[in-house]
């Protein structure tokens, strides 16, 4: 439904462009939810705002690639071609809600003017889906919160408020960049699970972005690391987590704390990614990578589809035996 | 593990004065916490935010002030101590912050920071002496001795957080403070900063409290844990213990929602909402109460009291496990 080819971001200028995302693919079918993993910096936030044409102005740029939404490329649309020819049916939620919502207006009216812009409907009709939005994101006492304003709420309940605005477009493509980051782990699975719940009663796919590998492993269908603005590694949920194959994926799931319970010291990565404009011809994990060979550091590594579906970005991958 | 207890804390409460909407509300951020740190052990106190997990940690190191309670000291109480007494615990029981960018001056540099306590106890007797105890404090902390002339926005999120933790150590203290150390890093950073953390213990002999939300990171550091609820621990035994076998409703909650790298621990669609109570309207019994699949009448009545629930010496505060 969602096909996303060789996108590349770039900073700097037209002549000497920093690529921050380098030609990074992928595809999201109906219901499905794909996660992106990866740390800081490594270009997975600058990706989806990419797809959602939202990358700030002046700064970073789209300098090639395609987003596709059922076959038409939104990229090439005015932002109001996107809305009225219903092409930019993609909504976004962010990490803070806080920062999203406008903390002076009630949040029914901030849902009704989201549902007045994409329906075109009455202020009666628009508030009164807004109601049936908040019902759906599962907000306790929905009539009564659409008059509370944004500081009278949770973090967690101004999370379902930024879920209900996204879902006034009728998404078909969710893009959900670190949603739970900013709450508890208790309030976190609520609100994982409502996302699970909205994918497939709405057949909304969605790409759910984080840097926590506990998350993805419990959500995602199919997962994409990403590195130094590459997608590394992508496969099944169970294949990626049974069998990981490039070097940086294994080395993330080792120095996680619940992977490791008793051990006296934690695996690391030594080093630190690559600052952007720094990386040669060679591939990007080169100078943290425990297997590297010299080879690494000369040419780029081949993108390979090592078993069905599972794709990964290294001359060299680990064979996959079972992870401990 | 037996040994002497470096640091008692009985019936803290700590309250705050918030304003709302023109009103004054008191805000019990601690609401009766006792805990004690036995020499060379990690204390790990674990809770969502606003359980009051910090607030216990800025009372120990005298940043908050309690409203009643004792913090002990090797015997020494805290509260209210001054002079040579305040001095002395100050040098033994430092602190380590979540955020190194905030709590390391931008405009000093590193070397500066990290011999400040050093500096206000008049601990050098020479220049010379002084440089070399901040290279050795950044040699042990796995940076290099250079980086005492630079400052802190030229360091990564886990330099800075090294240098707050090279802060802490010189002169060596009895115990550390750490609040959230490796909450702000990426988690390839986090393992290299814990081991960092596991290695200093064992080599300075620390005793430390680990304040965090991670149960996960909990879990690598700590001997035992003390789970915080809306001010009160709710349950508190060996780290192994808690996490394998949570007793207390809200800790198996915790447990449950930790973020686990297993693929065949799917999360299930549409799970209720429910959140914690306002920290305005505490309920008059016990305050998971509301959240709790087990409650009966007397939680909503009497605030259960931490009792001993197994000859482990594992605590609990409810009444009905």
């Amino acid at each position: 439904m969602l096909s996303v080819r060789d996108l590349t971001v770039s900073l700097g200028s037209e002549t000497a462009p920093v690529d921050i995302v380098a030609g990074v693919s992928f595809g999201l079918g109906k219901g499905e939810i794909l996660g992106l993993v990866g740390e800081s910096g490594c270009g997975k936030s600058m990706t989806s705002l990419a797809v959602m044409g939202l990358l700030p102005q002046p700064g970073p740029r789209l300098r090639a690639g395609k987003v596709l939404l059922e076959g038409c490329d939104v990229t090439q649309l005015q932002p109001w071609q996107r809305v009225e020819a219903g092409h930019g049916r993609i909504a976004m939620i962010f990490q803070e809600p806080m920062t999203s919502l406008n903390p002076v207006r009630r949040i029914g009216d901030q849902i009704a003017e989201a549902v007045r812009v994409h329906e075109g409907v009455s202020a009666a009709a628009a508030l009164s889906r807004a109601r049936e939005l908040l019902e759906m994101v599962r907000m306790p006492d929905p009539a009564m919160q659409l008059s509370a304003y944004p500081h009278q709420l949770s973090g967690g309940q101004r999370q379902r408020v930024m879920i209900a605005i996204a879902l006034a477009c009728r998404p078909q493509v969710l893009i959900a960049d670190e949603p739970t980051t900013a709450l508890d782990v208790t309030i976190q699975v609520q609100i994982l699970g409502l996302l699970r719940e909205l994918c497939s009663r709405l057949e909304m796919a969605i790409l759910f972005i984080t840097h926590d590998m506990g998350v993805i492993a419990q959500l995602a269908d199919r997962v994409s690391v990403m590195y130094a603005g590459r997608i590394v590694e992508t496969a099944g949920v169970e294949s990626l987590f049974g069998r990981p194959r490039h070097h940086y994926t294994r080395g993330l799931m080792d120095c996680m704390p619940s992977r490791n319970s008793g051990a006296r010291r934690l695996p690391t990565i030594a080093g630190q990614p690559p600052a952007p404009g720094t990386v040669g011809a060679g591939c990007v994990f080169a100078s943290r990578c425990a297997a590297v060979r010299e080879s690494c550091r000369l040419a780029a590594p081949p993108r390979t589809e090592i078993a069905q579906g599972h794709e990964v970005l290294c001359a060299f991958p680990l064979d996959g035996g079972v992870a401990p | 593990m037996s040994g002497d207890v470096v640091l008692d804390v009985r019936d803290l409460r700590v309250s705050f004065s918030v304003r709302r909407a023109g009103r004054k509300y008191r805000v019990q951020a601690v609401d009766g916490a006792s805990l004690s740190v036995v020499e060379g052990e990690v204390l790990g106190i674990v809770g969502e935010s606003g359980c009051g997990k910090t607030t216990v940690g800025r009372s120990i190191v005298g940043l908050a002030r309690p409203d009643s309670g004792a913090i002990r000291f090797k015997g020494a109480d805290l509260i209210g101590a001054g002079g040579a007494t305040l001095r002395e615990m100050r040098l033994n029981v430092r602190m380590v912050f979540q955020d190194p960018y905030a709590s390391l001056n931008p405009r000093r540099v590193i070397g500066d920071s990290v011999a400040e306590a050093g500096d206000i106890n008049g601990m050098f007797g020479s220049r010379a002496e002084r440089s070399a105890a901040i290279a050795a404090t950044l040699t042990a902390v796995g940076l290099d001795p250079s980086f005492a002339t630079r400052y802190p926005y030229e360091l990564s999120g886990g330099q800075r957080q090294r240098a707050g933790i090279a802060r802490a150590i010189l002169p060596t203290p009895s115990v550390v403070i750490a609040d959230e150390p490796v909450s702000a890093l990426d988690v390839s950073v986090q393992a290299q900063v814990l081991n960092l953390m596991m290695d200093l213990r064992e080599q300075l002999k620390l005793s430390m409290v680990f304040i965090s939300h991670d149960l996960g990171v909990i879990g690598q550091i700590s001997n035992r844990v003390a789970v915080m609820y809306m001010g009160r621990i709710v349950e508190q035994a060996g780290t192994r213990t808690v996490l394998d076998g949570p007793l207390h409703p809200y800790t198996r909650s915790l447990v449950a929602a930790i973020p686990r790298p297993d693929p065949s621990r799917r999360i299930v669609a549409a799970i209720e909402a429910s959140e914690p109570p306002s920290q305005f309207a505490r309920p008059r019994g016990c305050a998971y109460a509301a959240r709790c699949p087990i409650a009966s009448d007397r939680c909503l009545a009497d605030v259960p009291q931490l009792r001993p629930a197994a000859e482990d010496g594992r605590l609990v505060a409810c009444h009905n496990v």
